[in-house]
């Protein structure tokens, strides 16, 4: 009876193992460093996270996982609440949309791939929010973001793969 | 039957669903409402311990950085310091015999004095600057009672104004920030504006009179317009001039704050504290 317990709730973490690793790379990435090289500026780790989970574990890793991840992320940033679900929304649609494309493909081609994805909802992110304002936001930071995120994405990667392969099993 | 139907119908559905939450979400956010005043705060509480904890492993990176860098500046750094403290203590003295000699000046021209400030320290404990919003999550604890609104500085500067405040953390909007506009004057010539953010690394200044002469090196500072703002606090110097806009290059490094001073000020209701001063001297 006990072991049905233990293994349940082994099970229903496993589960959650994406979205909490997730979760925690999102707010480390709020973390600030007061050294020199550090900068206001961050990745949007949100989206690496979402991409790779949505390839790799779309199992576990589902429509709502995104929406919390949004809300989180909004949590952290005086952007309007909402922008950030929206912009990890579209990310969804477009991944789930050309999964077949990059899927057990190599990493060279994943990495590709989020490059176009994760431009298509940054970029969409962008105007809606733009639009909220009704002035056109700064498009040079907008930019670097993009590309401090596509730099970014073998490390944010190599923690996924870590998660997976260390903590989760394939079943869950 | 039925409830298996609707769960069916949610799952189908749930992605158009979730996308009109998010759009009424922005929408409710637009009419700044106190409930997505009260739930970001409330978010901002709840998520906050979690980043607070997450930044003990920063802080070792940033002691260990700290540690070889000042080992290696040292020598320099104290014979600078040295000098530094030889000036200084002159311009304190002077500033002793001038503050008496302000004084005395007030009584004479019988000048109501502003209420004294009090200071809040805060340490902050996330910072984001991209392209979307500038702003700061600081822990201001239980005991200090932070206001919506409050003015916040470093040692430098005016950094920005408190924006979202909960219990025990606070969301501190930056002066980069799109949403940030505090009056200003130019120190020298009292000539007022708004410094308003765009989310650029450096704030506008904008509402200057129309044939003001503003250069790049004046330096910018509260005007206490508003009362809001106590006055004369230093935020930045005028670093582009232009037919289309001046840019301020803001006092403090916005990019590495640790510690936040919220400079409690009571407001004043009536006419502002300058318009006030005027009337006195007209008198």
């Amino acid at each position: 009876m006990n072991d049905d317990w233990s293994e349940t709730l082994k099970a229903y973490l496993q589960s959650l193992m994406p979205l909490l690793s997730s979760i925690l790379l999102v707010i480390f990435s709020f973390v600030p460093f007061n050294v020199v090289w550090d900068s206001n500026i961050h990745a949007a780790v949100a989206c690496a996270c979402v991409y790779y989970w949505l390839l790799h574990r779309p199992d576990v890793f589902n429509l709502f996982s995104v929406f919390i991840l949004g809300l989180v992320e909004d949590a952290l940033t005086s952007a309007p609440l909402g922008a950030s679900i929206l912009q990890l929304l579209i990310l969804y649609v477009v991944v789930n949309n050309l999964l077949k494309y990059f899927n057990g493909k190599s990493f060279e081609v994943m990495w590709v791939g989020f490059v176009l994805c994760s431009f298509v909802a940054m970029f969409a992110h962008w105007f809606i929010v733009s639009v909220y304002y009704a002035a056109f936001l700064p498009f040079g930071l907008f930019f670097f973001t993009f590309l401090v995120t596509v730099c970014a994405y073998p490390l944010i990667t190599l923690f996924n793969v870590f998660v997976q392969n260390k903590l989760m099993t394939d079943e869950a | 039957m039925q409830l298996s139907h609707i769960r069916l119908l949610l799952k189908k559905f749930a992605l158009v669903i979730l996308f009109l939450v998010a759009f009424v979400m922005m929408l409710l956010n637009k009419t700044d409402t106190v409930l997505v005043d009260k739930t970001s705060s409330v978010a901002t509480d709840v998520i906050s311990p979690l980043v607070d904890l997450l930044n003990l492993p920063a802080k070792s990176v940033s002691f260990v950085y700290d540690y070889f860098k000042d080992l290696r500046l040292a020598r320099a750094e104290n014979r600078k310091l040295r000098a530094e403290n030889r000036k200084l203590r002159l311009i304190s003295e002077r500033a002793r015999s001038l503050e008496i000699e302000n004084r005395l000046l007030a009584q004479l021209l019988n000048y109501t004095r502003p209420d004294e400030e009090n200071l809040i320290t805060a340490r902050v404990i996330a910072e984001e600057g991209d392209a979307f919003s500038h702003s700061l999550i600081a822990y201001t604890g239980k005991a200090s009672n932070p206001q919506k609104g409050q003015v916040v500085l470093t040692e430098k500067g005016v950094v920005g104004r408190l924006d979202k405040v909960g219990k025990m953390y606070s969301k501190i909007l930056l002066i980069t920030d799109i949403n940030s506009r505090i009056p200003v004057m130019i120190e020298k010539t009292r000539v007022r504006g708004i410094l308003a953010g765009d989310n650029e690394l450096q704030p506008k200044l904008v509402f200057t009179p129309l044939f003001s002469e503003i250069k790049v090196g004046d330096r910018i500072v509260t005007s206490g317009v508003a009362g809001v703002f106590p006055s004369g606090l230093p935020v930045g110097v005028v670093s582009q001039v232009s037919k289309r806009e001046i840019r301020v290059l803001p006092f403090a490094d916005l990019d590495r704050v640790e510690y936040v001073k919220i400079v409690s000020y009571p407001v004043d209701d009536e006419e502002t504290l300058d318009d006030e001063t005027q009337e006195v001297n007209h008198e």
